[in-house]
């Protein structure tokens, strides 16, 4: 091992001293730091990750619209099925209604699917929490969850449907009269807004409420397990008519995606200032350190050693409180995620409010998701901040003159 | 006839004081020869010590020249393993014990291996620390400490050693000690030592003795 690295190692962990103050501490300010961005971006990579597996379930992996209406679907399904890659495709219509129970109204979107396919391509009947998804049919819709609390309606109940078709036969004279279905099932996907604002109905009634006779908007389409998304995507294309393209649920989404990324960024962002902070605290021991051991600096210039090497010495240090820190961080970070739920089940009940966590994030766990790529970003960038720290310290050791440094008080 | 282990010539060095310019040295002349020890004495603020760094290549002079053999090259390079140096307060490295302090120069300078780690402890068994190698040198006297920076400045079997007040911050005892102890050593090694000391009974153990006066040196 070079001197400067043994050297280093040694001020850090000097020989019978286990718990070396200005080590500890200065590791103590990185681990925090990287505590803190393991649990955070944990947390929020599981929420992202929750999120993401809910778009695909409930959109399928690449959508497939047309400018205005799919005309003969069932061709485009046969097609787009044909394609490699692709394990099924199913129809739907959407678009607003109005739905009324009592003297309660909503405006949520009503979602018509195919109850013979949709199942292979959106497991839909595994967030129905009341009912069953087999039991709709044209008379029947299934409501969200916080939709169905907000209208005060329960499986059984009968609501009215009033579709955007109501309003426009209104000038022609013509009456069309609500429809009237049953509710047959309470849904909760876990996302606020599709929670408080969908219906899922059959094909058929969605295609009657917006006067679509046997076409649809578009399809959802299910991919094979580990086929990329826009790939199978730009294969869809090459087989669809030119009005009708094939999306990616990424292309889809990607404002939402980007906003989710945003917000990912900027907390990572904000978060590393506690790393920063760590490291001028790392700094300011250094440079105390350079200054209380100018003689040994003098002696090492005397006894042969270059500039460069006093320099890395005191970088190194810096390095090594890098490693230490994150090392300790990732440790306390991955302790602090396996627990999570512990920790929030203890603050709901000391504070009494299980039952609000429940209704305001439709979750009674936290989420984690920490990808291996997030792990190195966050490792990296603590090390790369505290090696960065003993930049100054090791300048100012490498500019001192072996003969002043030896003259110094 | 071989070149001198250190030779200067017409050293010149002066400081700035105030608004005058104070001349320490005015042309020193020195040749010490392999295996030789020399002594220089001088009062204090003489410009014993700036001429010790000289020759150690650790300041530059105004003027004039130091060859190590013959050649000027007094880099940090070269200093590793040519030259090795005491001091008045050891300065030694306090996380370090004994043993890995005497190994440092050897670090500095290269190649580390189980010879080194032998000679090293052979060098305190010599300096009669045999059984304190891993000690550190808060758990060692003053007079200790002093002897594991000789073994330190013998360790890469330096040809000429510069050592400047070694015994400044030791009782007498102590300190003849390690005089005796640093020239008896340098004589096995047949190496050159430049001994800077107040101590006229001191300087007069070295084979030459010289006296800095009015930024010369003379015969002491």
């Amino acid at each position: 091992m070079p001197w400067y690295l043994h050297l280093a190692l040694r001020q850090l962990f000097p020989t019978g001293r286990w718990f070396p103050f200005f080590t500890v501490i200065s590791a103590l300010g990185v681990a925090l730091g990287v505590t803190l961005l393991v649990i955070v971006m944990g947390v929020m990579g599981g929420f992202a990750y929750e999120i993401r597996h809910m778009i695909t379930d409930t959109e399928g992996e690449v959508q497939v619209k047309a400018r205005g209406w799919i005309a003969g679907y069932p061709e485009v399904v046969k097609r787009v099925e044909s394609v490699a890659g692709v394990a099924a495709a199913t129809p739907y219509a959407v678009d607003h209604v109005m739905i009324k129970f009592g003297d309660k109204a909503e405006y949520p979107m009503l979602r018509g699917i195919d109850l013979d396919s949709v199942e292979r391509v959106t497991p839909l009947d595994k967030y129905v929490r009341v009912g069953s998804l087999s039991d709709l049919d044209d008379d029947s819709i299934i409501l969200s969850q916080q939709l169905a609390a907000g209208l005060g309606a329960r499986v059984g109940d009968t609501i009215e449907v009033y579709s955007p078709l109501i309003i426009e036969k209104l000038g022609a004279d013509a009456v069309f009269l609500p429809r009237q279905v049953r509710v047959v099932g309470i849904l909760e996907i876990g996302h606020q807004q599709l929670d408080s604002s969908t219906v899922y109905g059959t094909l058929r009634l969605a295609q009657d409420l917006y006067g679509l006779g046997t076409t649809v908007h578009g399809l959802n389409v299910r991919l094979e397990p580990g086929v990329n998304e826009d790939d199978a995507a730009a294969r869809i294309n090459a087989v669809l008519p030119a009005d009708v393209r094939a999306f990616s649920w990424q292309d889809s989404f990607s404002d939402f995606l980007w906003v989710l990324n945003l917000e990912r960024n900027m907390i990572f962002f904000l978060l590393l200032f506690i790393v920063i902070v760590a490291a001028f605290s790392v700094m300011s021991s250094l440079l105390i350190s350079v200054v209380r051991k100018t003689r040994e600096i003098g002696l090492l210039g005397a006894l042969g050693g270059r500039p460069a090497h006093v320099a890395a010495c005191f970088c190194a240090q810096g390095l090594f409180i890098g490693v230490l820190g994150t090392a300790a961080g990732l440790a306390l970070g991955f302790t602090g995620l396996a627990f999570r739920n512990n920790l929030v089940l203890w603050v709901t009940r000391v504070t009494q409010r299980e039952e609000v966590m429940r209704r305001y994030y439709q979750f009674s766990e936290l989420p984690s998701h920490l990808s291996g790529a997030t792990v190195a970003l966050i490792a990296a960038t603590a090390i790369v901040i505290s090696t960065l720290a003993g930049l100054l310290p090791a300048w100012k050791a490498a500019r001192m003159k072996p003969v002043e440094a030896l003259r110094s008080e | 006839m071989s070149e001198p282990v250190l030779s200067a010539r017409g050293l010149k060095k002066s400081f700035p004081s105030g608004d005058s310019v104070l001349e320490v040295l005015r042309g020193v002349d020195l040749d010490v020869a392999a295996g030789e020890s020399v002594s220089i004495r001088g009062e204090s603020g003489s410009g014993k010590s700036t001429l010790l760094n000289l020759l150690a290549g650790l300041d530059a002079p105004d003027s004039g020249t130091v060859a190590w053999e013959g050649s000027t090259d007094t880099g940090a390079g070269r200093r590793a393993a040519y030259l090795g140096m005491v001091f008045q307060s050891f300065y030694l490295v306090p996380e370090l014990d004994a043993e890995a302090n005497v190994l440092l120069a050897r670090r500095i300078l290269g190649g580390l291996d189980r010879a080194a780690r032998a000679r090293a402890r052979e060098l305190l068994g010599q300096v009669g620390l045999g059984d304190r190698a891993h000690h550190l040198p808060s758990q060692l006297s003053g007079g200790e400490r002093q002897r594991v920076a000789l073994a330190r400045a013998l360790m890469n079997g330096p040809r000429l050693i510069v050592a400047d007040e070694p015994t400044g911050n030791l009782d007498e005892r102590t300190g003849n000690g390690v005089v005796e102890l640093l020239l008896g050593l340098c004589a096995s090694a047949n190496t050159a030592l430049v001994l800077v000391t107040h101590n006229a009974a001191h300087a007069a153990k070295a084979r030459r003795s010289l006296f800095l006066q009015a930024g010369l040196l003379g015969a002491g």
